[in-house]
C-alpha cells in the first residue's frame, strides 16, 4: 500500500511527452508568426508570364535584397483567384481579366500592367511535322477540337490519330485559344480530351507522344522537339507566328503578357513592376522569346 | 524492483473506469480522444457541406456517365471507374511482390541483414509522392508508350501507367507491414513444423502465412488505402481525359486509353 499525497504522480513518461508537446506548440506558434512576415512579395499565375518574372525576382533578390516568392499554382486563372483572395501581391496572367473575375472579387480592383505580348501556336510533334503538316485553318481545328477529324490524314500527314492535348480550361492558353476559334471561351464545347497543365508539361507530353497537337505559348516551341503551326486564313494565306506577324496582330492568337495588381501597386510590388517594365526587365522578356512592349509599338 | 507506475489503484478508484494516475495516461486518453473526435467531425463536416450537391443531383451524382462542369452536367462515375481501375492494378502489382519479399526477408534473411533491407524500403516509403509522379513522366511514360507499342496507344499516359506507378509507390508498405505480421508468429511454431519434418519453404507458407494472414490482410488495406488517395503522382501520368468510362467495365482497353480518377480530378 503506497501513500501518495497527489492524485497525479510524474513518471518519466509523461514528463517528457509534455514537454515536447509544450516545445511543439513554441515552435509552431514561431513558425506562425514569422511567415506573416509581410516583407515576402509573391507573385502567382501564368506559366507563361513566369520565366521573365522568376528572373527578374532572381536579379531584385541578390541586388536589392528583397524577399520574392514566384509560384505557378493554377496558371493564368489561379493567379487572378489568389490576387483576389490576397493571397499574393502581384498577379501573372497571360489573358484578360474577365468581367466574371470582376463580378466574383467585388471588392478588388484589378489592374492589368502589360509587360509584353506572345502568341498561342498549335505545336505539333516532330513526326507530324515531317510528315508535311505545316499549318492549318481555323475550320480544321475547330472540326479536330469538336472530334470530326480523328486522324492526321485528314489534314495531309500521315495515318495517325491525332492525340490532341488540350489545356486545362482557365488557363490562359486555353481562353486565347477558344476564343480565336469561337469568340467567347464561354461558347467552345464540352469535350473530353487529355489534359495539360503548364506549358513545361505540355511541351514535355507533345514532344513524347507520336501525332501530338496542342496549344502552347509560341516561344516555347523550339524548333527541335516540337514545331508550331502556322495559321491558314480564310483568304489562303499562311501566317506564321513571327515576332512581326505577332507584333502587328496578322497572327490571329496573340495575347498581352499581364501583371495584376489590386490597385496601384505599392511598396515591393510597385518596384517589381517598375524593374520588369523598365529597359532590364523588357530585355528579359525578350530573352524569354517574347515581344517586349518597344516592340509592339513598331 | 519498486515500479512505482503499476502497484494497484488505492480502493477508492478502482471502481472508476478512468482514473488519472499519471501523466501518461491522462495524454494517451486526451490525444485519442483528440483523433477521434477530429475524424468523426471532417466526416460529419463533409456530409454536411456536400448536402447540397446531393439535393441537387441526388443518386445521379455518382452514377452519372457525364461530367461537363461548364453544361453543369455532373456524374462521377468514370471518376470512380478510373479510381477503382488503377488502385486494383496497383495490388495485383504490390501484393505479390510485397508479401513475397516479406517472406524472403522473414524466412531466409539472416536477422542484421532483414534489418537492413527492411530499413532501406522504409526509406522508400518516405520519398515524397511528386518524385514518383516526376519519374513517371520522365520514364514509365515512355516505357509504357514504346513498349506496348503495338496497341496503338495515343500516347504514355494510361490508366495502366498510372497503375503501375501506384503499385511500385506502395509497394514499400505492403513489405514493411507484411514484415511485421510474419515476424509476429511465433518462433516456437516455427520451430515445431521444421522439427516436424517441413522445408523451409513449407514452413514459410504453411506455418508463416497462415498464421499471419490477418497481419498481412491488414497490411493489404492500408496499401490501398494509400494507394485510393494518391493524387499528384496519379495526376501527373493518368492523363485526365474526362468521360472515358468504357463500354464493358472489364474491357482491358479501358487500361490502356487515358483517364481520369477522383483524386487526380481534385488535383487539377
Amino acid at each position: 500500500m503506497q501513500f501518495r499525497s497527489l492524485p497525479f504522480h510524474f513518471n518519466r513518461i509523461g514528463r517528457i511527452s509534455f514537454a515536447l508537446s509544450i516545445a511543439t506548440a513554441f515552435l509552431a506558434a514561431t513558425a506562425f508568426l514569422a511567415n506573416g512576415h509581410c516583407d515576402t512579395l509573391r507573385i502567382n499565375g501564368s506559366t507563361t508570364v513566369n520565366p521573365p518574372a522568376a528572373e527578374a525576382a532572381e536579379i531584385l533578390r541578390s541586388e536589392k535584397g528583397m524577399q520574392i516568392e514566384v509560384d505557378t499554382q493554377g496558371g493564368s486563372s489561379g493567379g487572378i483567384s489568389m490576387l483576389g483572395d490576397g493571397l499574393v501581391q502581384i498577379g501573372m496572367a497571360s489573358k484578360q481579366v474577365s468581367e466574371a473575375d470582376r463580378a466574383k472579387y467585388p471588392k478588388v480592383d484589378f489592374r492589368e500592367i502589360q509587360v509584353g505580348e506572345d502568341a498561342v501556336a498549335l505545336v505539333v510533334s516532330k513526326d507530324v511535322w515531317d510528315a508535311g503538316v505545316r499549318s492549318i485553318s481555323q475550320k480544321q481545328m475547330r472540326a479536330v477540337y469538336e472530334g470530326r477529324i480523328k486522324n492526321w490524314k485528314d489534314l495531309g500527314g500521315a495515318d495517325k490519330r491525332i492525340a490532341f492535348f488540350n489545356k486545362e480550361p482557365g488557363r490562359g492558353t486555353w481562353e486565347v485559344f477558344a476564343h480565336w476559334l469561337y469568340g467567347d471561351s464561354k461558347k467552345a464545347p464540352p469535350v473530353s480530351f487529355l489534359e495539360v497543365g503548364g506549358n513545361e508539361e505540355a511541351r514535355n507530353k507533345v514532344a513524347s507522344t507520336r501525332g501530338a497537337l496542342a496549344q502552347l505559348s509560341s516561344s516555347w516551341a523550339d524548333g527541335k522537339r516540337v514545331f508550331s503551326l502556322s495559321i491558314t486564313l480564310e483568304d489562303g494565306s499562311i501566317i506564321s507566328p513571327t515576332n512581326k506577324n505577332i507584333a502587328t496582330h496578322r497572327y490571329p492568337m496573340s495575347r498581352p503578357l499581364f501583371l495584376l495588381t489590386n490597385g496601384d501597386p505599392k511598396a515591393e510590388a510597385k518596384t517589381f513592376v517598375e524593374f520588369l517594365l523598365s529597359e532590364r526587365g523588357q530585355a528579359l522578356v525578350r530573352k524569354h522569346g517574347y515581344l517586349s512592349l518597344d516592340q509592339l509599338r513598331e | 524492483m519498486a515500479d512505482t507506475e503499476h502497484s494497484p489503484a488505492p480502493p477508492s478508484l478502482r471502481k472508476v473506469a478512468f482514473s488519472p494516475r499519471s501523466w501518461t495516461r491522462l495524454a494517451s486518453f486526451a490525444f485519442s480522444l483528440l483523433t477521434l473526435a477530429f475524424l468523426c467531425s471532417m466526416v460529419g463536416l463533409f456530409a454536411w457541406q456536400s448536402l447540397p450537391v446531393w439535393k441537387q443531383e441526388g443518386i445521379g451524382y455518382v452514377t452519372g456517365e457525364k461530367w461537363y462542369f461548364r453544361q453543369q452536367e455532373f456524374g462521377a462515375l468514370a471518376m470512380i471507374y478510373g479510381t477503382f481501375v488503377v488502385s486494383l492494378v496497383a495490388l495485383l502489382l504490390a501484393a505479390p511482390v510485397g508479401v513475397a519479399s516479406a517472406l524472403f526477408t522473414v524466412e531466409i534473411l539472416p536477422a542484421h541483414l532483414r534489418l537492413l533491407v527492411k530499413a532501406t524500403v522504409e526509406l522508400l516509403a518516405g520519398v515524397p509522392s511528386v518524385v514518383y509522379g516526376l519519374l513517371g513522366i520522365l520514364f514509365l511514360r515512355n516505357w509504357i508508350y514504346i513498349g506496348l507499342e503495338r496497341f496503338d496507344l495515343l500516347s504514355g499516359d494510361t490508366l495502366l501507367t498510372a497503375g503501375i506507378l501506384l503499385g511500385i509507390m506502395i509497394l514499400p508498405t505492403v513489405m514493411t507491414l507484411s514484415d511485421d505480421a510474419l515476424v509476429g508468429v511465433a518462433s516456437a511454431q516455427r520451430l515445431a513444423a521444421r522439427a516436424l519434418g517441413l522445408t523451409r519453404a513449407e514452413t514459410g507458407i504453411f506455418v508463416g502465412l497462415a498464421q499471419s494472414w490477418r497481419g498481412i490482410l491488414t497490411a493489404l488495406l492500408l496499401a490501398m488505402g494509400r494507394a485510393l488517395g494518391e493524387t499528384i503522382a496519379v495526376f501527373l501520368v493518368v492523363g485526365r481525359r474526362d468521360n472515358a468510362l468504357p463500354e464493358n467495365f472489364f474491357s482491358l482497353q479501358a487500361l490502356i486509353e487515358a483517364g481520369q480518377t477522383l483524386t487526380s480530378k481534385l488535383g487539377g
